[in-house]
């Protein structure tokens, strides 16, 4: 896996602006339009509608991380399109693919990022710990021919009451260019969150969806260990700046819209109250 | 393909408020522009368009008036009581034409008309833009009443509908129906907020007062209930997925990473 991962590449980012119809953008478009519940799902159509595009879509759109547990270690690991080969995914645990390859090992990251990937695995364990609670947290770095790239994977789910559930995966996919004492980061983070509650009073409602975020960073490198900070610095940022995001859009502009579709309150009562403060200011400026 | 048509169904039925024509066009532009698709789309559009209560201006008209199942007379014409006419309506394009005069008859008109007049200050008093109809349903046996609010924001990435639907039996004195909000954000991400909750109440007559009373009273209790959901999830799900800070309030030191093992691994080990 030598190429530039298509997170990274900003075509991603330009799907309104796109005049001519490719049918990876309508593709793309409609994923953006229909429930994000059923994404995998519509992936799966797609697919099946147009098998020309299929590779393309299962590296390019997020769906919720699938976990595997490794053989060997007997912990859990995340799946997604960059630890995959074939059927097989590897375990960042063992670097082993299960279940094996027919045609031999796979894939798999030189001696050197290897290295770099078990440290990065070891922090981001404490990450997933101090900010999660819980949960899975999985890291993939390959090669590349001016330094590397890789991906954080981080995934929780809880049901605080019977009636109500969430989900929550982080991926965070970047690449690092080494410059001299300085290495350049480009990162493409995703979360999907997914809510749910259910109750006699309220019905079903669900809450779902996912945002996306990059940004681009130089950062100082005296080793492989401050490529692992740097990357956990970026990440930790990023999903602190995600998580306001994802508060605001879910809690406030979802009920906002609620709000602005139908009002509690009488809108005569609320037109008549506007009027009378406006007519206070006005009164008061005089 | 008879699983193709089910795929696009599925897409069709999936579509935000207010973004039917984007989703066929990034259909058709899947497809390659094949012309049999918008055909084998048909019964998909009038499936979503009766469900959703789509909303259309009539030629000359200034309201928008709707396309339900209640109000259908076949043959792709639908009529409205308010405005006393009929009208052909495109499922594809969503637009009307042909309109005819179409006065409504029946043992329950009168009360159809009454129960049009009260519920259309309600939605005036609750809805800043809504569309209302209401009509005799079963030959004449109940009455449908639906309510659609629709706000579509495109430029700023969001749209939403708020739709109401009560079937009224005055036989048995019975007030049944659904709430629905469809509300969906797209600006950097995909948000979709999809609600449902039923109504049933057993109504002390069947006057238009009642019937308005109990419509009123069902709306603000739901709409007062999804206000206080959206606080619980985000004290409750939200809160319990992923923490604001680590407890120490404080960012991680990455540069001392290791130190933090120790630390766990005191601390109790790994949770899954």
């Amino acid at each position: 896996m030598l190429h530039t991962p298509w997170h990274l590449s900003s075509a991603r980012f330009s799907l309104d602006t796109m005049a001519s119809a490719d049918p990876l953008d309508s593709a793309l478009d409609l994923l953006r339009r229909l429930n994000p519940k059923d994404v995998k799902q519509n992936v799966d159509y797609l697919c099946q509608l147009a098998p020309a595009l299929t590779e393309e879509l299962l590296e390019s759109v997020d769906i919720p991380l699938a976990v595997k547990q490794c053989l060997k270690t007997k912990r859990d690991f995340l799946c997604c399109d960059y630890n995959r080969d074939g059927d097989s995914w590897r375990s960042p645990w063992s670097n082993e693919f299960q279940p094996p390859l027919d045609d031999g090992e796979g894939i798999a990251p030189s001696d050197r990022i290897r290295k770099m990937e078990v440290k990065a695995n070891e922090a981001f364990d404490v990450y997933r710990e101090l900010y999660f609670e819980g949960g899975i947290s999985s890291v993939y770095l390959w090669d590349m021919d001016d330094g590397f790239a890789g991906c954080v994977l981080l995934k929780k789910a809880v049901s605080p009451s019977p009636k109500s559930n969430g989900s929550w995966d982080s991926i965070h996919v970047f690449d690092a260019q080494d410059r001299a004492r300085t290495a350049h980061y480009k990162l493409t983070s995703t979360v999907i969150l997914s809510l749910g509650n259910e109750a006699e009073n309220l019905g079903i409602m669900d809450l779902s969806g996912n945002m996306v975020r990059q940004v681009e960073q130089d950062m100082a490198v005296e080793d492989d260990g401050s490529h692992v900070a740097n990357i956990g610095k970026m990440v930790e940022d990023m999903e602190l700046k995600m998580r306001n995001l994802l508060q605001e859009v879910y809690f406030g502009k979802a009920k906002d819209v609620v709000g602005d579709l139908r009002s509690i309150p009488p809108l005569s009562e609320t037109n008549r109250d506007r009027a009378t403060q406006r007519e206070m200011i006005n009164s008061m400026a005089r | 393909m008879a699983s193709n048509s089910a795929a696009l169904a599925s897409f069709v039925e999936s579509t935000p408020p207010g973004e039917l024509q984007d989703v066929t066009k990034a259909i058709k532009s899947i497809l390659a522009d094949d012309p049999s698709v918008l055909q084998s789309l048909a019964p998909a559009f009038e499936k979503y368009n009766e469900e959703q209560f789509t909303t259309v201006k009539l030629p000359g008209g200034s309201e928008e008036v709707i396309v339900s199942s209640h109000n259908s007379l076949g043959g792709g014409r639908y009529y409205d009581v308010a405005n006393q006419s009929s009208f052909a309506f495109d499922h594809a394009t969503q637009r009307a034409s042909a309109v005819q005069s179409h006065v409504l008859e029946g043992s329950q008109s009168d009360l159809v008309k009454s129960l049009l007049k009260s519920l259309y200050q309600h939605t005036l008093e609750h809805y800043p833009k809504s569309s209302l109809g209401v009509y005799p349903i079963e030959n004449d046996s109940a009455i449908a009443v639906v309510t659609v609010a629709n706000k579509y924001s495109p430029n700023n990435f969001w749209n939403g509908r708020w739709r109401s639907h009560y079937i009224i039996s005055p036989s048995a004195s019975t007030l049944t129906g659904l709430l629905r909000v469809d509300v969906h954000y797209y600006e950097d991400g995909n948000v979709r907020l999809k609600t449902s909750k039923p109504v049933s109440v057993t109504l002390s007559s069947t006057s238009t007062t009642e019937i308005s009373r109990q419509i009123a009273l069902a709306e603000k209790k739901y709409q007062e209930d999804l206000n206080r959901a959206f606080g619980s999830l985000s004290e409750g799900a939200f809160k319990a997925l992923r923490r604001q800070l680590p407890i120490t309030r404080q960012k991680l030191e990455w540069d001392k990473i290791s130190g933090y093992r120790l630390g766990q691994d005191i601390g109790g080990g790994r949770s899954r």
